[in-house]
């Protein structure tokens, strides 16, 4: 059975090519082993695996303080990426509308928050926002341009989902008496909505990372917690380390959900219908 | 306004063009309460445009059409509730691919005529049975034969109580052994006294069924006659051809 893209985009192969594979394989894993060999020599070498580095990892407040920070990253991750949508759903309203001045509005709105930098976003918010006088918290000095910065890609991928509905879809619901907008809602952007969900997570992930440029604003997430470890225990290679893991799980994580729902709105149906 | 004798379905001088090209001549047609009219031709002769315009799902450029003696909307609700009122069912079935047939069924009669979801569901399991797909009401259209999905479609137009039924080429995309099935579906609506307009293929179909065939090319209606005439003596030399041209293979 074809499942996997690797499946899709290559023949069977035959005995030379399995020779082939089976030979680069191997050199591959050589390779690999080499590298590793060389890291950890070099680690060893500078004396990266002192206990000094490392010992503080065994305390319980290390982990609770690097345990507070990432809550705050999760915390603004997720609020930034609920208005992130709320934000992409509104421009990707916009920019369908016959309507040519909202339309223009939107499609200008959906550039600029594609194409401006987020550390950009951050900085006015930072640096700009508070000379008009509106206080912002830390925490919403960091979310919000992270928001404002995935809006215009969320607006991009809705639009991409509803332009894949087919027309029929909307005619049938045409021919039956639905209005236009009891048809988007009914018919259109629930299918639309199964079909961008991988690149709605991808951005997720994305202003997850994004959100490490709190300790510009000196807003309490992980990464500047793990910042704060750094200077109290002298030991930047080892704190890097853990909190890179830290996201790396966190992210594969999200992209195995992702893959998983998915699935699940493909056959979710098929299995309703099954039981 | 006389209820017998006004048309439920007329077209009045139809024009329409895509671009330069002129897809629907001056077209002028009634079709009866009760009658089932079958429009055939080759194909981009404009036939399955002319049915298409009926439910304003193509505009028209000029001329009038007129459902039970009053011009069709334009827009807005006045044009959703007309649609109501016409059902339509597509060579691609169209049925909504994330819902399961019974939801289907509901949609529209729980959105736009209001009626309770458990009358809604009651009738669509009734119109199901009619049909013969009852069994498959809690699926996903996917999961259907494509001829089993074509009569949930039927069905679905049928829950809206349609004073007309239009049919673009319902059977075209089926596999040859689920014809016969949807094409029984059309020919009970028919015998019931379903008021119907039908552009298909199938011409043992529409030799049995219809009360009158049109025959269209280029965009004009060549002739029009009662099926037995036009199929065993042609009058116009394009529909011979026509004719000629599909059975003699």
């Amino acid at each position: 059975m074809k499942t996997s893209i690797r499946d899709m985009l290559y023949e069977e192969p035959g005995p030379k090519t399995r020779k082939n594979i089976r030979i680069f394989t191997i050199l591959s894993i050589l390779l690999i082993a080499a590298l590793l060999a060389v890291i950890i020599r070099q680690f060893a070498v500078t004396g990266q695996f002192a206990p000094r580095y490392w010992n503080f990892f065994t305390r319980w407040t290390t982990w609770k303080f690097l345990g507070q920070g990432l809550w705050v990253t999760i915390e603004s991750a997720l609020t930034g990426a609920v208005i992130a949508f709320v934000l992409g759903f509104l421009l990707m309203r916009g920019k369908l509308r016959r309507n040519k001045i909202l339309h223009a509005v939107s499609v200008c709105l959906i550039e600029f928050t594609r194409g401006v930098p987020t550390l950009l976003l951050i900085y006015f918010f930072f640096l700009i926002v508070p000379q008009t006088g509106i206080k912002l918290s830390a925490f919403w000095k960091i979310t919000l341009p992270c928001a404002i910065s995935a809006c215009g890609v969320v607006a991009e991928a809705l639009r991409a989902g509803v332009n894949a509905v087919p027309y029929g879809q909307t005619e049938a619901a045409l021919s039956l008496g639905l209005t236009e907008t009891r048809l988007f809602y009914k018919v259109v952007f629930p299918q639309a909505i199964r079909f961008v969900i991988p690149s709605l997570i991808a951005e997720l992930v994305i202003v997850l990372k994004d959100t490490t440029f709190a300790y510009v604003v000196t807003c309490a997430d992980l990464m500047q917690n793990a910042k704060v470890l750094i200077s109290n225990y002298d030991a930047m290679l080892s704190v890097y380390l853990v909190v890179a893991v830290i996201y790396i799980l966190i992210n594969y994580l999200l992209n195995k959900l992702s893959d998983r729902l998915a699935f699940r709105l493909k056959t979710g149906t098929a299995e309703r219908s099954a039981a | 306004m006389s209820q017998e004798n006004t048309p439920v379905i007329e077209l009045r001088h139809v024009n329409k063009h895509f671009g330069s090209l002129h897809v629907l001549k001056d077209i002028s047609l009634q079709v009866k309460k009760g009658e089932v009219v079958v429009i055939i031709g080759p194909s981009g002769s404009g036939k399955s445009t002319l049915c298409r315009t009926i439910n304003r799902l193509e505009t028209i450029d000029s001329g009038d059409i007129l459902i039970d003696g009053v011009k069709i909307p334009e827009e807005g609700k006045e044009l959703a509730s007309l649609r109501s009122q016409i059902g339509m069912v597509f060579q691609s079935f169209n049925l909504f691919a994330h819902m399961t047939i019974l939801d289907n069924m509901t949609l529209a009669p729980v959105d736009v005529l209001k009626i309770k979801r458990k009358e809604a569901r009651e009738e669509a399991m009734r119109l199901l049975e009619r049909v013969g797909v009852a069994d498959q009401a809690h699926k996903v259209p996917a999961q259907l034969s494509g001829g089993q999905q074509q009569r949930a479609a039927i069905a679905r137009a049928l829950a809206m109580h349609p004073k007309a039924m239009l049919f673009d080429e319902p059977t075209s995309a089926l596999d040859p052994e689920m014809i016969g099935e949807v094409l029984n579906v059309m020919s009970e609506l028919a015998a019931d006294g379903m008021t119907m307009l039908i552009v298909t293929h199938e011409m043992n179909f529409a030799r049995r069924v219809a009360d009158r065939v049109i025959f269209m090319d280029g965009g004009v209606i060549v002739e029009e006659a009662d099926p037995e005439t036009f199929f065993s003596s042609p009058k116009t030399e394009r529909a011979k051809l026509f004719l000629n041209s599909i059975t003699a293979h």
